[in-house]
């Protein structure tokens, strides 16, 4: 007897909604080339990237202020292996501290030279100075920016 | 009012069952963990189930697919990756709330259904400022054990003997997955996948049913218990960039484990865990997940991490880590924690077979879900807490 197999494919369409604090934030990123980050009015670190409350205070975060455009790496990865529908590799992808900021951001890292991944690990874990570099036309996505190491 | 697991049912894990519904995976759990504790399903007063996300199986709600008797309260529990322990936990809250007496706790992860499952963990990322990027399971903990390896000392030779050992230890359990004999120059030589984490490094894709019966102290009688001594769940903020600089506990320093952990000893009389707990089921889908929960738990200072890697292949007396393979084994993500708590349970009623590890008098299963966000510590031993 065949065991029975039933073909399926989940392929809903969605409307992500940013909110107003993101949509600020976007805004910001697509006129101004700026990053803002909302200080939290309790603890009084700078969240970047900017949002509407400190998830441990649970107070409002209103007051905006920019960081960077430079900044120091944190933590990174390369990706060295091909996932289904992901981005092919190689990718570097980092977490930065700009410039003034309390928080670290997730970015890709570009402009590496990626022939020996061991090679480049080793220049990523000395926590380089990277700055942002933003694209050609912004669109007012995370995507209008990336780091690059300076 | 203390709880026992009286019962334990595997289906054991596999990459898929073909041969299987899900809802005839979650019976056949339930139905060994019935028999397990000698109870029919009218003994029982609830039912919590627990799966993760439903994209994984392509199923929307799953577990009501699969009813289990007739006219019972019943819970679903989804808290990612601590899914399997929070449904554990569920359970033995009602039953020390004296809101039932036999709780039925059953997960499924029916992810052998999902052809590109990474694919489905991204969509677990935030869609505004996150989603855009390959976060995935894996480059998550990569970006922390590139961070350990700078902070601490580790290389990719801890990571390789960490993941060799639980293969290792997979080879005795049954159940587990993958029956693999790979050596820590195998997990070295295999593919890398996101610098530093090489793909023998890590977990398996796997699916099965777990289930557990959890009882009041009236209902244990002459079976065999595994009594909780201690449970406790702690949260941490989503957003792991702002935990890296936070004083006293980075990225990389599990607070919300080490905050589960010393609550959960509290309540189970614990304050010595290197001597006082014999066996340790780590939820550690990455070798760099068991290096960061040492600290965590107590098993050294985090600046030793790298020197307790070693000593615990030389020193009889530390913990055994992951007797069953732990998630390298098999890693079915919804039940992966109650997998890590029924394993626990099994070595401390000394019916954990080949894998049986010598005088267990007390054990620990622990879960991480999100990027750490939710950590879970479980104590069981052969008596109640004092």
């Amino acid at each position: 007897m065949d065991l029975v197999k039933i073909e399926g494919k989940w392929n809903f369409n969605y409307t992500y909604f940013a909110g107003e604090s993101a949509s600020r934030f976007f805004h910001e990123l697509r006129e101004n080339h700026r990053i803002m980050g909302t200080r939290c009015t309790k603890c009084r670190r700078l969240l970047v990237p900017a949002r509407a409350y400190c998830d441990v205070c649970m107070a409002p975060t209103d007051e905006w202020e920019e960081v960077g455009p430079e900044g120091t790496l944190e933590t990174f990865t390369i990706i060295a292996t091909a996932f289904p529908g992901l981005p092919p590799p190689p990718i570097v992808m980092a977490y930065v501290t700009l410039d003034g900021a309390d928080t670290a951001l997730i970015n890709l890292v570009h402009g590496m030279d990626l022939s020996d991944i061991e090679v480049a690990a080793q220049k990523l874990n000395k926590l380089p100075r990277v700055k942002v570099e933003f694209v050609d036309e912004p669109t007012g996505r995370i995507t209008d920016f990336s780091f690059k190491l300076i | 009012m203390s709880v026992a697991i009286i019962g334990v049912g595997q289906t054991g894990y596999r990459r898929s069952f073909p041969d299987k519904s899900s809802r005839e995976l979650i019976w056949e759990a339930a139905r060994l963990a019935l028999e397990d504790a000698d109870l029919d399903i009218d003994a029982i007063d609830m039912v919590i189930s627990g799966v993760a996300p439903d994209a994984l199986a392509g199923e929307a709600s799953v577990e009501r697919t699969a009813m289990l008797g007739f006219g019972k309260p019943f819970l679903r529990i989804n808290t990612g990756g601590v899914t399997g322990s929070s449904t554990v936990f569920a359970g033995n809250t009602f039953i020390r709330a004296k809101r039932a007496r036999a709780v039925l706790v059953v997960g499924l992860e029916r992810m052998g259904q999902a052809t590109s499952s990474q694919q489905v963990f991204n969509t677990i990322f935030d869609p505004v400022y996150e989603k855009d990027f390959p976060l995935t399971t894996i480059t998550m903990a990569a970006l922390r054990a590139s961070m350990l390896m700078r902070l601490y000392g580790y290389t990719a030779m801890h990571w390789a003997k960490i993941a060799a050992r639980s293969y290792q230890n997979a080879l005795k359990n049954p159940l587990a997955h993958l029956h693999v004999d790979i050596t820590p120059e195998d997990v070295l030589n295999s593919p890398l996948l996101a610098w530093p984490i090489h793909r023998y490094e890590a977990c398996p894709m796997s699916e099965g049913a777990c289930a557990m019966v959890l009882v009041n102290d009236q209902m244990v009688g002459d079976r065999t218990p595994a009594w909780i001594q201690g449970a406790a769940s702690i949260t941490d903020s989503y957003a792991m960039g702002d935990r890296i600089h936070r004083p006293g506990a980075t990225l990389v320093d599990l607070l919300s484990l080490k905050l589960a952990a010393q609550r959960a000893y509290a309540q189970a009389g614990v304050d010595k865990p290197r001597d006082q707990v014999r066996a340790i089921e780590l939820y550690s889908a990455f070798s760099s997940a068991e290096a960061m929960a040492y600290p965590a738990l107590g098993m050294c200072e985090a600046s030793d991490g790298p020197r307790f890697v070693e000593d615990q292949f030389t020193d009889p007396k530390i913990p055994v880590f992951n007797p069953s393979g732990g998630p390298q084994g098999a890693n079915p993500v919804s039940v992966t924690a109650m997998v890590r708590i029924a394993e626990a349970a099994l070595q401390v009623r000394d019916m954990a077979g080949e894998r049986q590890v010598a005088d267990v008098d007390r054990a620990v299963a622990t879960g991480q879900g999100g990027a750490t966000q939710f950590s879970t510590v479980c104590v069981l031993g052969k008596r109640p807490a004092p």
